[in-house]
């Protein structure tokens, strides 16, 4: 092991881009980097928030049309806001690449409208959310052109999902609806199930025809079928047709309580498309340290088995999230940071912290806490130090970790995470967009 | 059916109201106790959890300290149930006035407190999470008590003795009294109302004992006569684990944070002492977390950077004496001696008798000498027996009131059901016995908070309320709208206590219920603001 000191590259193999952060940004840097050719190392403490997060992928729900458009405008008008730092074709040629890659991967992500406006998913709660792409079996609850009846189908004896509560939300806004509950073909067993154990039943398509024949007389009058979204996790595609097929109505799943089983099935299926093509993949090891040189950053050091171990790269995608995800550190002194860099936040380092939330939780607009502790970042993302300049030549930020919007209430995270884990890329490796293979070659 | 006449009422359910209502059912009188809202909701139930050993008060408060120490014996004695003999340390650090020590030990003594001196090696060999700079250290009888516990011990034993004889002893929860119904310069009875429908009623009594603690003086204050309170609030702040087995006070002049109790499976930390002018002032400022966290970082290095379950405040009824004017803001400085008040004498209106003031760990002490002047009033010459009698073993210590309990249960699958409340292990069928307890009442899932212990973990009900208000409109048919405005109050309500918490860990915690609120239910796309919350910041 001694050649690892003699030599910052060791015998490690050469990592042209190293990514911290298994979120959605972090997994999506890791393929436009193997798609342009790279040797990539992706190393991240845990997965990311798309394991609690609905699994729809907001790019602004706030608009009345054309979606893009509106980011386009909104960016045009907000030159700190990320979706400007990334500029209108990382946001594009992100989510084109994102929706090709998982399509390649077996699970199609759905637009539904043609107008490019959002779709109006359907909640637990019997809300609406508007939401501009989202998985097959999500965005198959899309209510816009409904004309009939919505049935919702409850598990009996599952804690998890109360489908007359929300049928009732739903009539309330004039949606006709009602639910049902069937019988688990499984017995109960000692213990609750959670929706990974559910999906894994689903997976089974004996299990998914005795569900059928308990839906099937139900159905007259009805349009759409909606379940709680834990219709398989390893075949969950064979097992949304399959039941669309037998039930001959059209299946959505409505997104329950964490864990996600949307965010679940892609994970999964990203971590496996990235190690087939040799990336090496670790989660689970903590990035406690970055190796500085200079105004470059040459590896970082990660806590693995007890001991320290430093990986050495080229180009460094921060891609760690935000307030949840431990990108972004609080204290109880009112203190805001970035913890691997130790980068300056946006704010608010306010003595005692306050002001970072009002007295009701469900506040319009959300909390000033999410929408400022972030990086403040130049148009390359590279994450910017106190004096506002670049503070590594060769780190770029991404997703969540970003200042200038609320993850929670704005409604364009995965749109964000998107975008920037493109751009962050291409100007890494510095690729022209013309010669990028990634929006359209995704061969497995 | 609620009687209508009585001997005496007693207003105010905390633990001094229930201790007298017990005292004057042994006594063999007629009593009804009366609650505005539930049993110990106001500062008896806002409480620490530190059964003083008399050792905080005895420099500044000898006489407070003497009673401590006489009523934490027997407590130990008559509700063994409520208590747990953790034992106290009082601890010195470099910072802490170098010649308190000595007066302490003195004072100590000349109050009867039993003190063991503790090199700092057998303090931290007791407790290892204390700080290596401990400059002295003392053992004393101090425990952990919970005020729950021992507020519904005293109300079940009136009732069990009501129950073998004529006498009427009953609890009337939920009710406010209105007005004082006056006769010939004394009071004879009260007027109450149903806070939940409005209802009223006349209730006849030959004397009403005012034990409403900060509201006694809004009490006292319905037949026109004045009684002075110093309304002082204290905010505590419950870590999410036991960082000490030994309840710790701080070795100084009393100040804020200076006690560290292990109550359950957690820790509190408190306290803070600010003037209010209200009553039901339970609001927390970020600064008070600080300071209680600073100190207690003090005395248990580290525990700062310790993961805050919830933070809330109570306010403490001081008592002052129209006479005597202190000059000191803080509620530190005021003697915590109790006062029993005879209006017959003070302010010549008979039928009424007050008690305020005083110190949870006294409530047995301060209801015996306030049943005392309501006996002399009413012709009564029974003697108090409350100190020698063991209270019965409470009935709803078999309803796993607490965590371990309800976790011996479920490890031996005897709470069968669906697990709602994960954090509290509160099961399906709990709840639906509970909602079932209310009869044709509605229910508030704070109602099944406060009955269950649902939400108040470390996940504060991200989880579990959406589930409950699911299983609210299954089983009791509440509308979908009703329902689902009781789910957005909870999550306001439930969002009050960590607050003030929001940093690190608990930061991420009520990032993971926001997420779920707003995104994966959309919560708030169904309920509008208020006009009020639009404006509140």
């Amino acid at each position: 092991m001694t050649a690892n000191i003699a030599s910052p590259h060791g015998n490690q193999p050469g990592t042209d881009v190293l990514v911290i952060g298994a979120g959605l940004s972090g997994l999506m840097a890791a393929v436009h980097a193997v798609q342009a050719g790279a040797r990539v190392r992706l190393i991240a403490e845990g997965w990311g928030q798309q394991l609690i997060a609905p699994g729809w992928i907001s790019v602004c729900d706030r608009a009345d049309d054309d979606v893009i458009a509106e980011v386009r405008g909104y960016a045009a008008l907000h030159p700190d806001h990320p979706y400007a730092k990334a500029g209108d074709d990382a946001m594009v040629h992100g989510l084109e690449a994102f929706q090709a890659i998982t399509a390649a991967i077996g699970l199609s992500y759905d637009r539904r409208r043609r107008d490019g406006h959002n779709m109006r998913l359907i909640t637990m709660l019997g809300a609406i959310q508007r939401v501009m792409m989202a998985p097959r079996g999500i965005a198959n609850s899309d209510w816009t052109d409904v004309t009939e009846s919505i049935l919702l189908v409850g598990l009996r004896g599952w804690r998890d999902f109360y489908p007359e509560l929300a049928a009732g939300n739903l009539r309330s806004q004039g949606i006709e609806a009602r639910a049902i509950r069937i019988d688990l073909p499984e017995p109960p067993g000692p213990w609750d199930r959670w929706p990974t154990d559910l999906a894994r039943l689903f997976d089974s398509s004996a299990f998914r025809a005795a569900i059928i024949k308990q839906v099937q007389p139900h159905i007259r009058g009805v349009e759409k079928v909606g379940f709680p979204a834990v219709l398989g996790l390893d075949h969950h595609t064979e097992a949304l047709t399959n039941l669309s097929e037998q039930i001959e109505r059209l299946v959505f799943e409505i997104p329950t309580l964490p864990p996600s089983l949307p965010g679940l099935r892609l994970s999964n299926r990203l971590r496996r498309w990235l190690l087939r093509r040799g990336v090496r993949v670790q989660i689970g090891h903590p990035v406690t340290r970055g190796l500085v040189e200079g105004d470059r950053c040459v590896g970082v050091e990660v806590q693995a088995l007890g001991h320290v171990t430093p990986f050495y790269a080229d180009h460094v995608i921060l891609a760690t999230g935000g307030l949840y995800s431990g990108g972004i550190q609080t204290s109880e002194t009112g203190r805001v940071w970035e913890p691997i860099f130790d980068l300056p936040t946006a704010g608010p380092d306010v003595p005692g912290r306050e002001g970072w939330y009002y007295d009701r939780l469900l506040k319009e607009r959300g909390h000033p806490i999410h929408r400022q502790a972030g990086l403040r970042v130049d148009h390359d993302l590279r994450p910017l130090n106190a004096a506002g300049e670049p503070a590594l030549a060769n780190v770029y930020a991404t997703g969540h970790m970003l200042a200038g919007f609320n993850p929670l209430t704005d409604g364009c995270a995965e749109g964000i995470a998107l975008a920037t884990a493109y751009k962050a890329v291409h100007t890494a490796l510095e690729l022209d967009d013309k010669n990028h293979r990634g929006a359209t070659d995704t061969g497995l | 059916m609620t009687p209508t006449a009585v001997d005496v009422l007693v207003v105010g359910g905390g633990a001094t109201g229930a201790a007298a209502a017990y005292d004057l059912a042994r006594r063999g009188v007629r009593v009804l106790l009366v609650e505005q809202s539930d049993l110990s909701t106001g500062t008896s139930g806002r409480y620490h959890g530190l059964l003083h050993s008399g050792g905080r008060y005895a420099v500044g408060d000898p006489g407070t300290a003497a009673e401590c120490i006489t009523e934490n014996r027997i407590l130990r004695h008559i509700a063994p149930f409520a208590i747990e003999d953790t034992g106290g340390l009082f601890v010195a650090t470099p910072d802490d006035p170098a010649d308190h020590p000595a007066r302490w030990v003195d004072a100590c003594r000349a109050a009867g407190i039993d003190i063991d001196a503790l090199t700092p090696a057998q303090a931290r060999a007791q407790e290892p999470a204390l700080t290596p700079h401990i400059t002295a250290a003392y053992r004393v009888p101090d425990a952990a008590c919970d005020s729950f516990d021992l507020v519904h011990g005293f109300v079940e034993a009136m009732r069990a003795l009501c129950a073998h004889s004529t006498l009427c002893g009953d609890l009337l929860a939920y009710h406010r009294v209105i007005r004082l119904v006056t006769n010939d310069n004394s009071v004879v009875g009260a007027e109450v109302e149903n806070v939940r429908t409005g209802d009223r009623q006349v209730i006849h009594a030959a004397c009403v004992l005012n034990a409403a603690g900060p509201w006694a003086g809004m009490v006292a204050g319905l037949s026109g006569i004045t009684v002075k309170v110093k309304l002082d609030r204290g905010t505590m702040v419950a870590m999410n684990t036991r960082w000490v087995n030994t309840i710790i006070n701080r070795l100084r002049p009393a100040d804020d944070g200076d006690i560290i109790v292990p109550v359950g499976t957690v820790a509190v930390l408190g306290t803070t002492s600010v003037t209010t002018n209200r009553p039901g002032d339970h609001h927390v400022e970020n600064w008070e977390v600080s300071k209680i966290l600073g100190e207690a970082d003090a005395v248990i290095p580290g525990i700062r950077q310790g993961r805050a379950l919830r933070a809330w405040a109570g306010v403490r009824p001081l008592y002052e004496p129209p006479d005597i004017d202190h000059g000191d803001t803080s509620g530190h400085g005021v003697q915590r001696r109790f006062a029993v008040i005879d209006h017959r004498v003070r302010d010549q209106l008979g039928g009424l008798v007050t008690v305020v003031g005083g110190k949870l760990t006294t409530c047995r002490l301060m209801a015996e000498e306030a049943v005392n002047v309501v006996c002399d009033q009413l012709g009564v010459d029974t003697p108090c027996t409350t100190a020698a009698e063991p209270l019965p073993l409470p009935a709803f210590r078999q309803q796993y009131h607490r965590l371990d309990h309800r976790l011996r249960k479920l490890e031996h699958g005897q709470l069968p059901g669906q697990l709602i409340c994960e954090c509290e292990l509160v099961t399906r069928p709990q709840i639906e016995a509970a909602i079932a307890g209310y009869g044709d009442h509605p229910v508030a899932l704070d109602d099944l908070r406060r009955d269950l212990r649902l939400g108040m973990g470390p996940c504060q009900s991200g989880f579990c309320s959406v589930r409950a208000a699911g299983i609210l409109h299954e089983v009791k048919e509440h509308s979908n709208l009703k329902v689902t405005r009781a789910l957005k109050d909870f999550v306001d309500e439930r969002f009050r206590g960590v607050k003030p918490l929001l940093w690190g860990h608990q930061l991420r915690q009520l990032y993971l219920d926001e997420l779920i609120y707003r995104r994966t239910l959309g919560l708030d796309r169904l309920i509008a603001p208020t006009p009020e919350e639009r404006l509140d910041s």
